[in-house]
């Protein structure tokens, strides 16, 4: 089939013109002679189709193979970069922060809260006595009023602890000799008492 | 938003592996079609691909930036399908071909014969095994390095100025053969389609 002389100059140019590679001018050109010359338009789509079928048939081969392990294979084939002590310190940190910062933030929230609220909690809990709240008092010295009829009262609670309650029943008008037995009821009482000695003070207590 | 092929370059010179598995899985099927479309061969293209990326990794260090990743990565790939080509052909005893020296087959197709038949869309015409199976064979007559050309236009639609910085030629040249190239693989497949149409009727729409 002889060729048009006119196409000689345009033929080149179908190529570019397909991919967008043209000049606008150039492109003006080309779209003149397409629209009179019906063998090069016969061209344009014969590249177009070409250039589909070139696409479209690698697309096909290679959504035959299957690529999971693809990346794996090349990974297990690499020698890995060993950057310095301290630079691979910072890039395991950043690597943290970048792939796995869900779970940076919750863990750094949870250990903030364990340490600002959960463990002053705990402390405090452990130092305020059952029962009372603080501050806790410490007995430094039990004295009986002058000429006062003391009787003492126990209470003994669940744990073995002692309350010990002096009281003191009337005025005594004369000097009897109850006195120093009334200041030493405590110690002749009960075992009870020296054992809340010995205890921790569990504040309250006279 | 998918992070850019530098910033993963960087990271991956820093040690983060993780970040060359991305740009791995981000090319991987590009990469395995060009190596496909120069070799034929399945589990060679395979191979290639793989060797492809491992010779990224270990020469990172000389990728400065200055181009895109993937003109550099692409330009790796078809250095070692051609090499690959070269060494089965020297294996063969077969003259090595010198890409320049070879004379292109410019005679033309019967001109529409394409278009007509499968139309802008070949997803339409319900592409058949046989008919991929010829593309291969076509690509398989045109000279390597205008192969690589016509593949890196049609898989990763790399505009001329890329085909000129991947393969290292000028832009004229990259013009040049990518005309060769179709005009060869036009024409075989348009012979393949009027054949197999006086055989079947294909195309009589």
């Amino acid at each position: 089939m002889a060729l048009n002389p006119a196409c000689q100059t345009f033929i080149p140019m179908l190529s570019p013109y397909v991919d967008g590679e043209l000049t606008p001018q150039e492109r003006v050109t080309v779209d003149h002679h397409l629209n009179v010359c019906r063998d090069c338009t016969g061209r344009v789509a014969d590249l177009r189709a070409e250039s589909g079928l070139i696409r479209h048939g690698l697309d096909l081969a290679a959504d035959e193979v299957d690529f999971r392990d693809f990346a794996q294979k090349v990974m297990a084939r690499l020698t890995p970069y060993k950057p310095p002590l301290m630079e691979r310190v910072r890039i395991s940190l950043s690597e943290m922060f970048l792939y796995q910062r869900a779970t940076m933030v919750t863990s750094l929230v949870t250990a903030a809260v364990v340490l600002f609220v959960a463990v002053p909690t705990a402390v405090l809990w452990k130092g305020t006595p059952e029962g009372y709240a603080r501050p806790q008092m410490m007995v430094s010295s039990v004295t009986v009023e002058k000429g006062a009829k003391v009787t003492p009262v126990v209470m003994t609670t669940d744990q073995g602890d002692a309350i010990i309650w002096m009281v003191s029943t009337e005025q005594a008008s004369s000097q009897d000799g109850a006195q120093p037995s009334q200041e030493k009821a405590p110690d002749q009482d009960t075992g009870e008492v020296k054992k809340l000695d010995q205890t921790k003070p569990n504040g309250g207590e006279l | 938003m998918a992070t850019d092929d530098l910033t993963l370059v960087k990271r991956v010179k820093t040690g983060d592996q993780r970040a060359f598995k991305l740009l791995v899985e981000r090319y991987q099927r590009k990469i395995y079609a060009v190596a496909l479309g120069m070799v034929k061969d399945k589990e060679e293209a395979l191979d290639i691909s793989q060797e492809a990326f491992v010779k990224v990794y270990k020469y990172l260090d000389h990728f400065k930036g200055d181009s895109s990743f993937y003109t550099w990565l692409y330009r790796i790939t078809v250095n070692i399908c051609i090499d690959a080509l070269r060494k089965k052909q020297a294996l063969r005893g077969e003259q090595v071909e010198l890409d320049e020296a070879v004379k292109m087959d410019t005679a033309e197709a019967n001109i529409g014969a394409l278009g007509s038949r499968l139309g802008t869309n070949p997803q339409k015409s319900a592409l058949r095994k046989e008919l991929a199976e010829k593309i291969q064979q076509a690509l398989e007559t045109v000279p390597e390095k205008h192969r690589a050309i016509l593949l890196l236009r049609e898989v990763e639609g790399m505009s001329y100025e890329d085909l000129s910085r991947t393969l290292q030629i000028p832009k004229g040249t990259v013009m040049s053969r990518l005309f060769h190239a179709r005009t060869k693989v036009q024409k075989i497949l348009s012979e393949y389609l009027e054949l197999d149409e006086s055989k079947s009727g294909i195309g009589n729409e």
